[in-house]
């Protein structure tokens, strides 16, 4: 090589100059600056957040069954050092409740810090949400390349929806799961994704399947997200970038499978995986929710029409302009991916948990849970498009007027978010903020406190069982009919499955109609023996669709 | 007690896993964050620093002349670089073939090479570089190996690096290259790779750094007045590298696949565990010096204390890694201890994945090819490696308990110049001279 005065070329330039050139530029792109409107709004999807989801919030929805299965569940590791004090049938990955109980163990006064046991998880749900609205403001603001309309629908629909308040407020594993998800994708938005990024994208990706396995249903999606932002930061930077994300997801997952193996309980006995004999497994379970199948959600007459009963009643509009906004931002972002993906990753990112709960298996009606922030997504990224489609000056007096009176629409009667009519026509606070309904279940607590002996052998539903298992006096033999219908050991309280063995049936809301639904084996007849042919009422409340009782049975 | 035992099977858990998160940490540290100043300058100015480069050869008849060639083929004006071959004076076979290459070299007009010869002792390479330390006359010192083949532009790139930085000392990449010469040498390839590639970068930025034995550049003065290298250590570049930083002085890591110096894996296992044994003794004695106790901030001394005492730990872990076999199979725990205590293999695995990307980016960068074969060698030679190692750690602690601190020379036979490529190729430097 020759050398001339000052500086010579040389040859092609070093891989490692390259990787870091392509990383910031790669940066650069991903990044813009909130500023402090950005940051005021921010602040506002937050507070009304936090606002919309703690209001009222010990009083309303009713405690849901499944709310007190995750509740008793963290109990037991609390009080028992187990995953759950039944028979634990792997029927859900614990990550939920293992972070339920954590937030309770660091409680003052534990279970009872809020009063009901449910509302001390309530609490931690609306501590999620404000994360979740972090998170989602934020995918929103990048997606939308450093806009503040698109976060703020996304945050607005997130926050105020009544589908969204009614559920999310619940301690449900659904509701843990969307955080963790959300913060998977945050994750893989900063301005730089670092290696150790991916792993902790990864991983966070990872307990959001071990919370509730139905996000593994958005992994395609976050993955593909991932590739594209490691798409010019150089081949082993990727490679192992990549791989990282794939390590972290899998780790709990396999901490889970070794949690089975190291019990025994990984594969069914004898690999029997035949669904006409249960078995404690974790591979035999995946199998059989896997097989599971149930009349399509569009049916009004199926066993659960929750699309008709309970979504569209709340949400109409949320759930039509959602369905219609993730056919846009799958359409128009598969055109555009290549220059901006963030259209295409929130139109597949509700289509796979839309396709989940499409598909014909068994749902619940909080299922929609993880729907809600995509469909929020879609809608605002799709309006911000609109009107980013339209002249500059145009869409700046447009844009705010539109979203004012949709805005308006909604939060107002017709849509009621926050305001409608009541029964007679009077204006009303939405029925989040007014209608009580807890009480009922606390007085029917209150009534066995008083009324029933602790050595009672109760059945009831697993709404009140914390209640009735963690406060003196304690109720060692109360059981939810799903346990005792389902789990051999609980059986042996009520002699193997004997009415006569029953003292109390305590009913909560549709828990009559529940025990019939699950009767398909006959495995809850003795109990709706005793309560239809045995027992006599000596307690119950109604208000509204409500409707709660307590029966002694005639032993 | 039962509850002790699970408490200490939970704790030894734990140092194992923080152990290897921070090995792994550090592994990938470059990838993580590209450091910025880490590649070789894009362009290389006007030569005006001399080096002086040292040879430290022992018993390296096979390899000496063909080291000794290449360096007259560098891409720097002869008149700015002086090459110092040393030998003791009891290793006649590479005194001869050194003073044939140089004589051959004199007759082509470059007397620029010479021959220094010691006789008293140590016969160790510090007090080699020691002696020729005294004999150097330009600007810039740097170390070469025996068997290594530097890159012809290696003194244009650290000609321009400390002249546009100021800094008086460069490390420069090393790598193994023969990766599938026996059962280890891909393991042994990827661990250098990842050092030099990565750890390295980790050091210089917190500032204590153990240097590597060869392609390492000093200011002269800056050497001199510190005292050369000490005699009395096995691993005499990362104690002064330790001691370096004790000053202070900053530490520039200059890794670029195209400026690698390359060596060869050792030819033998025997000659492998020696090598291992020799450096892992060589961080005790650091670690027993005390050196890194002078380095300025707490953070620089832990960090230089976990990679000394690191050798010895590597031994414990041996000892702990056959109890844990039989804790795998025939112990029965509590769940939750079971589970907590499997994390370490959980990130073993992580490691022993990281290795094999790692192995594709080498090959890649290297113009090798690496096959899913290749891979499956790893896997199998993982764990009989890593027992290796932790025989080499014990060994070292053996050594040092016993107070046997002599040189275990490695031995070179040149595998690496059958990768060489292009112009770097043996055979064109061997004709070049011819």
């Amino acid at each position: 090589m020759s050398h001339s005065p000052g500086f010579t070329s040389l040859e092609p330039r070093g891989t490692a100059r390259m990787t870091r050139r392509s990383t910031m530029d790669s940066a650069r792109q991903w990044y813009y600056q909130r500023g402090k409107l950005g940051t005021f709004a921010l602040a506002f999807a937050i507070v009304s957040g936090v606002v919309t989801h703690s209001y009222h919030l010990f009083d309303y929805p009713l405690y849901e069954t499944d709310e007190g299965i995750y509740l008793e569940r963290a109990w037991a590791i609390i009080r028992e050092g187990r995953l759950s004090p039944q028979t634990y049938t792997y029927d859900h990955a614990p990550g939920g409740w293992l972070l339920i109980a954590a937030w309770v163990f660091l409680l003052p006064g534990h279970f009872e810090a809020f009063g009901n046991p449910v509302n001390s998880a309530r609490v931690l749900m609306v501590i999620l949400h404000a994360g979740s609205t972090f998170f989602l403001f934020e995918i929103a603001r990048k997606f939308s390349r450093g806009g503040l309309l698109a976060p703020t629908i996304a945050c607005f629909f997130f926050n105020f929806s009544w589908l969204a308040v009614y559920y999310q407020r619940m301690a449900l594993l659904d509701n843990i799961m969307v955080f963790w998800v959300l913060l998977s994708i945050y994750l893989l938005l900063r301005e730089n994704v670092r290696l150790f990024t991916g792993l902790w994208s990864g991983l966070v990706f990872g307990i959001s399947v071990v919370t509730k396995e139905n996000a593994i249903f958005f992994a395609p999606t976050v993955f593909y997200l991932l590739s594209r932002r490691t798409k010019n930061t150089g081949d082993s930077s990727r490679e192992f970038t990549l791989f990282f994300w794939l390590f972290g997801a899998a780790s709990p997952v396999l901490a889970y499978c070794l949690y089975a193996t190291l019990n025994g309980e990984l594969f069914p006995p004898a690999m029997s995986f035949s669904l006409k004999h249960t078995s404690i497994s974790l591979l035999y379970e995946m199998w059989y929710q896997l097989h599971r199948n149930q009349a399509t959600l569009f049916n009004r007459h199926s066993s659960t029409p929750f699309l008709y009963t309970a979504w569209l009643p709340k949400d109409p509009f949320l759930l039509a302009a959602g369905t219609v906004a993730m056919v846009i931002c799958i359409l128009a972002g598969w055109r555009q991916r290549k220059a901006d993906p963030g259209l295409l990753v929130a139109g597949t990112l509700a289509f796979e948990i839309a396709f989940y709960l499409a598909r014909g298996s068994v749902i619940l009606d909080f299922y929609v849970i993880p729907l809600i922030p995509m469909y929020a997504l879609c809608i605002a990224l799709v309006a911000d498009s609109a009107f980013k489609s339209l002249p500059e000056r145009t869409s700046r007096v447009l844009a705010p007027a539109v979203c004012a009176s949709v805005a308006a629409f909604l939060l107002l009667p017709p849509g009621g978010y926050l305001i409608k009519h009541g029964s007679t026509g009077q204006l009303q606070a939405a029925d989040p903020y007014h209608v009580p309904q807890t009480f009922m279940q606390n007085a029917q607590i209150s009534w066995i406190r008083q009324h029933v002996p602790s050595n009672a052998r109760i059945i009831s539903d697993d709404d009140i069982w914390v209640a009735l298992h963690d406060v003196s006096p304690v109720y060692p033999y109360d059981e939810s009919h799903w346990n005792a219908a389902s789990d051999p050991q609980v059986r042996k309280i009520f002699g193997g499955g004997r009415w006569y063995d029953i003292d109390y049936i305590v009913l909560s809301n549709q828990m009559k109609s529940a025990m019939i639904l699950n009767n398909t084996g006959n495995q809850e007849q003795w109990m709706l023996t005793a309560l239809d042919y045995h027992s006599t009422e000596v307690w119950s409340i109604t208000r509204g669709s409500v409707s709660l009782a307590i029966y002694k049975v005639n032993n | 007690m039962k509850d002790v035992f699970y408490a200490g099977i939970l704790l030894i858990s734990l140092i194992v896993s923080v152990q290897s998160v921070w090995t792994l940490y550090m592994t990938l540290y470059a990838w993580d964050r590209p450091p910025a100043e880490g590649s070789a300058p894009d362009f290389f100015r006007e030569p005006r620093l001399s080096f002086t480069a040292l040879l430290p050869a022992r018993h390296e008849e096979d390899v000496i002349r063909g080291t000794i060639a290449r360096l007259a083929r560098v891409n720097y004006p002869p008149d700015l670089v002086q090459v110092l071959v040393v030998c003791s004076a009891d290793d006649q076979g590479t005194i001869a073939e050194a003073e044939a290459e140089i004589e051959s070299l004199h007759r082509q007009g470059r007397e620029n090479f010479e021959l220094v010869v010691f006789s008293d002792g140590p016969v160790n390479k510090p007090h080699g570089l020691n002696a020729a330390l005294a004999r150097a006359t330009n600007d810039v010192v740097v170390i070469f190996d025996a068997e290594d083949d530097m890159h012809p532009d290696i003194f244009d790139v650290v000609n321009t690096v400390m002249e546009e930085e100021q800094v008086k000392v460069v490390q420069a990449g090393v790598q193994l290259m023969n990766f599938e010469s026996t059962w280890y040498s891909a393991l042994n390839v990827l661990e250098y790779f990842f050092w030099f590639r990565s750890r390295m970068h980790y050091y210089a930025r917190v500032g204590a750094i153990p240097l590597g034995g060869n392609t390492i550049f000093f200011d002269r003065a800056l050497i001199a007045r510190i005292g050369g290298w000490d005699e009395t250590i096995l691993t005499e570049d990362a104690e002064i590298g330790l001691r370096l930083s004790a000053e202070g002085e900053r530490i520039r890591v200059v890794y670029d696949h195209r400026y690698v110096t390359k060596e060869e894996v050792p030819p033998t296992l025997k000659q492998f565990i020696k090598q291992r044994t020799r450096w892992n003794q060589g961080f005790i004695q650091c670690l027993h010096k005390g050196t890194w106790r002078k380095l300025k901030t707490a953070k620089q001394r832990r960090l230089a204390f976990m990679t000394l005492i690191f050798p010895q730990g590597q031994a414990v872990l041996g000892v702990y890694f056959a109890f844990s076999l039989f804790t795998m199979v025939d112990l029965k725990t509590p769940v939750l201890v079971a589970e907590l205590s499997y994390i370490p293999v959980l990130i073993v695995l992580a490691n022993f994945l990281t290795t094999a990307i790692g192995l594709y980016d080498f090959t890649r960068a290297h113009g090798l090819k690496a096959t899913p074969s290749a891979v499956v060698g790893l896997a199998i030679a993982w764990f009989p490696y890593q027992l290796v190692l932790a025989y080499a750690s014990l060994r070292a602690v053996r050594r040092q308990m016993g107070g046997r601190l002599d040189w275990e020379k490695t031995k070179h036979v040149g595998a690496h110049r059958e990768h060489a490529d292009g112009p770097l190729g043996l055979d064109e430097v061997s004709r070049n001279v011819a």
